[in-house]
C-alpha cells in the first residue's frame, strides 16, 4: 500500500462525492435527488457482501492451513464488514423513511441485510464466548462457512415470499443496463473508490491485529 | 461567496461532506503512519 | 462401509440408552411443550384464531423445544466429560452421524406430540393433511440438520444455553421461513404440484448443510 494508492483512494472519493452531489441527474419518477443516495448506499452494501465473502475465504484458508494469520483476516473483514452493513443499513432505512414512508418495513432487501447483521452478530457472540485461541480459530471458521452456505438459499426464497419495492436501476427485469451514463460512470467510479478504501482500512486493521498477537505471543 | 452558497443550498452540504471526508482520511493516514512505526520497531 | 453403518448404529443406541436411563431430555422438553401450549392457549382464550397465526405459533413451539432438545446433544459428552473415550472410539463421521440420527428421532417425537396437543387445544384445521406431515417432516430434517453441528460448535464454547438460539436463527432462517410458508399453504389444502418449488428448496437445503456438515465436523471435534 503505497502513498499514490492512498492520494488515488482520496482522489476517486472526493469525485465522486462532488459530482454526485452536484451533478444534475434526470429526474425518476417518485425518487427525484433522492436517486443520488445509489452512489453511497450501494458502495455500503457491495462492501458488506465483499468483506463477508473474504472472511468466508480467509476461513476456508484457516482450515486447510491452520495458520493463524488467516483466522485473524477473517476476523478483520468481519469486522469491516459488520460496519459497511450497519452504515448500509442506516442509510438504507433513513432512505426508506422519506421513499417508503416509514424506516422499517421488512421489504425483502431489508431483511437479507437484517440476516447478514444476524450472522455477523452470532460469529461475534460465538467469538467472545471462546478463549483458546486455536480453538477459538476453528470454530468461528466452521460457523462462517455453515453461515455462509445457507445465504445464497435467500435468493430462492425471497422472491416468493414479497415483491420487493427497493429499485432496481442497475440492472432491470430484462437484464439490461437502465441508467443514465453520467449516473452509470459516478456509481461505478464510487463504487471502485469504496472498495478500494475497504481494502486499505482492511490492510490497517489486519496490521494492527498483527501486531497485536506478536505482543501478546512476546507477553506470555 | 455567501449570496451564492445562500441560493445554492446545495454547495453547502457538500463542503460539510467533504470535509467530514477530508477529517476520516487524515485520521486513516495517521493511523497508518503509527502502525508503520510499531511496525519498524519491533 | 459396513463397518461405518455398525458404529453409527453404536452411536446412536448409546445415545438412546443413556437417554432413557436419565431421561433428563425427553422428561424436561415434555414439561417445555406442555408449558408452552399452555400459554398459547391461555393466551387465545376464547377467540377464533386464523389458520395462519397457527401455523406461526405452531412453528415457534417447535423452534424453541427443538432448541432446548437439539443444544444438548454435544454439550452432554463435556459436562460428563465422555467426550474423550468418544473420541477415542469412533470416527468424527461416525459420531456425527450417530448423533444426527439421534435427533432426528428424538425431534420427530416431540413434534408429534406438539402437532397432537396443537390440534386438541385449538381449532387448528389442517385441508391437506398428508402433505402438511410431509412438509412438516421434511422441515423437520433440515432443521436437525443445522442444528446438530451448531450444538457441536457451541459445546466447546463459554456461554452454551445463551449461545445456541443466536448462532442457530440465522443459519435456520431460510429453512424456517420456507417451511412456514409451505405447511401454511398445505393446511389451507393447497395441492403438492403448487409448492414443489418450497419442496425442492427444503431438500436442497438439507443436503447442503448434512454435506458441509460432514465435511467439516472433523474440525470442530478434533482438540
Amino acid at each position: 500500500m503505497n502513498n499514490i494508492f492512498k492520494y488515488s483512494v482520496f482522489v476517486i472519493i472526493s469525485l465522486v462525492i462532488i459530482t454526485g452531489i452536484v451533478l444534475p441527474i434526470p429526474n425518476i419518477p417518485a425518487l427525484g435527488d433522492k436517486a443520488r443516495v445509489l452512489y453511497f448506499h450501494v458502495p455500503m452494501s457491495w462492501i458488506s457482501v465483499v468483506a463477508f465473502v473474504m472472511s468466508l475465504w480467509y476461513a476456508v484458508r484457516y482450515l486447510k492451513t491452520k495458520e493463524i494469520t488467516y483466522d485473524i483476516k477473517s476476523f478483520s473483514a468481519a469486522q469491516l464488514g459488520f460496519l459497511f452493513c450497519v452504515l448500509a443499513t442506516a442509510t438504507g432505512s433513513l432512505w426508506a423513511k422519506f421513499n417508503w414512508g416509514s424506516f422499517w418495513n421488512w421489504d425483502p432487501r431489508q431483511t437479507s441485510i437484517f440476516i447478514l447483521l444476524l450472522i455477523y452478530g452470532a460469529y461475534f457472540a460465538l467469538r467472545s464466548a471462546i478463549d483458546a485461541e486455536e480453538q477459538r480459530a476453528r470454530l468461528s471458521s466452521v460457523y462462517a462457512i455453515i453461515a455462509g452456505i445457507t445465504m445464497p438459499f435467500f435468493i430462492f426464497i425471497m422472491p416468493r415470499l414479497v415483491e420487493t419495492l427497493h429499485p432496481d436501476p442497475i440492472i432491470n427485469n430484462s437484464g439490461k443496463i437502465n441508467m443514465d451514463t453520467t449516473m452509470l460512470i459516478i456509481f461505478l467510479t464510487s463504487l471502485l473508490g469504496f472498495t478500494l478504501l475497504f481494502l486499505w482500512v482492511m490492510n490497517l486493521k489486519v496490521r494492527l491485529e498483527l501486531l497485536k498477537y506478536r505482543k501478546s505471543l512476546k507477553q506470555a | 461567496m455567501y449570496d451564492f452558497l445562500e441560493t445554492n443550498s446545495m454547495y453547502v452540504v457538500l463542503f460539510i461532506v467533504l470535509i467530514i471526508w477530508i477529517g476520516i482520511f487524515a485520521y486513516l493516514k495517521s493511523m497508518d503512519k503509527q502502525i508503520k512505526n510499531l511496525e519498524n520497531k519491533e | 462401509m459396513k463397518n461405518f453403518l455398525r458404529n453409527v448404529r453404536i452411536i446412536f443406541l448409546k445415545d438412546v440408552r443413556s437417554e432413557l436411563r436419565t431421561r433428563y431430555v425427553i422428561n424436561s422438553l415434555l414439561m417445555f411443550v406442555l408449558v408452552t401450549i399452555s400459554i398459547i392457549r391461555f393466551a387465545i382464550g376464547d377467540e377464533k384464531i386464523e389458520d395462519e397465526i397457527l401455523t406461526g405459533l405452531l412453528w415457534i413451539s417447535i423452534f424453541f423445544s427443538a432448541s432446548g432438545g437439539l443444544a444438548r446433544t454435544f454439550v452432554k459428552e463435556e459436562e460428563k466429560e465422555t467426550s474423550s473415550a468418544l473420541k477415542l472410539s469412533a470416527s468424527p463421521t461416525e459420531i456425527f452421524v450417530g448423533k444426527l440420527f439421534f435427533n432426528l428421532v428424538l425431534t420427530f417425537i416431540l413434534n408429534f406430540l406438539i402437532l397432537i396437543l396443537f390440534i386438541l387445544i385449538t381449532e387448528y384445521n389442517i385441508k391437506n393433511p398428508l402433505l402438511f406431515i410431509s412438509v412438516l417432516s421434511l422441515g423437520n430434517i433440515g432443521l436437525v440438520a443445522a442444528s446438530t453441528i451448531i450444538a457441536a460448535i457451541i459445546s466447546k464454547a463459554n456461554s452454551k444455553g445463551t449461545l445456541y438460539p443466536v448462532l442457530s436463527f440465522p443459519v435456520l432462517l431460510p429453512l424456517l421461513l420456507t417451511v412456514i410458508n409451505a405447511t401454511k399453504l398445505a393446511s389451507a389444502g393447497i395441492n403438492s404440484a403448487e409448492i414443489m418449488g418450497e419442496i425442492r428448496i427444503l431438500v436442497s437445503y438439507t443436503v447442503v448443510v448434512i454435506t458441509v456438515s460432514v465435511m467439516l465436523f472433523p474440525f470442530v471435534w478434533e482438540d
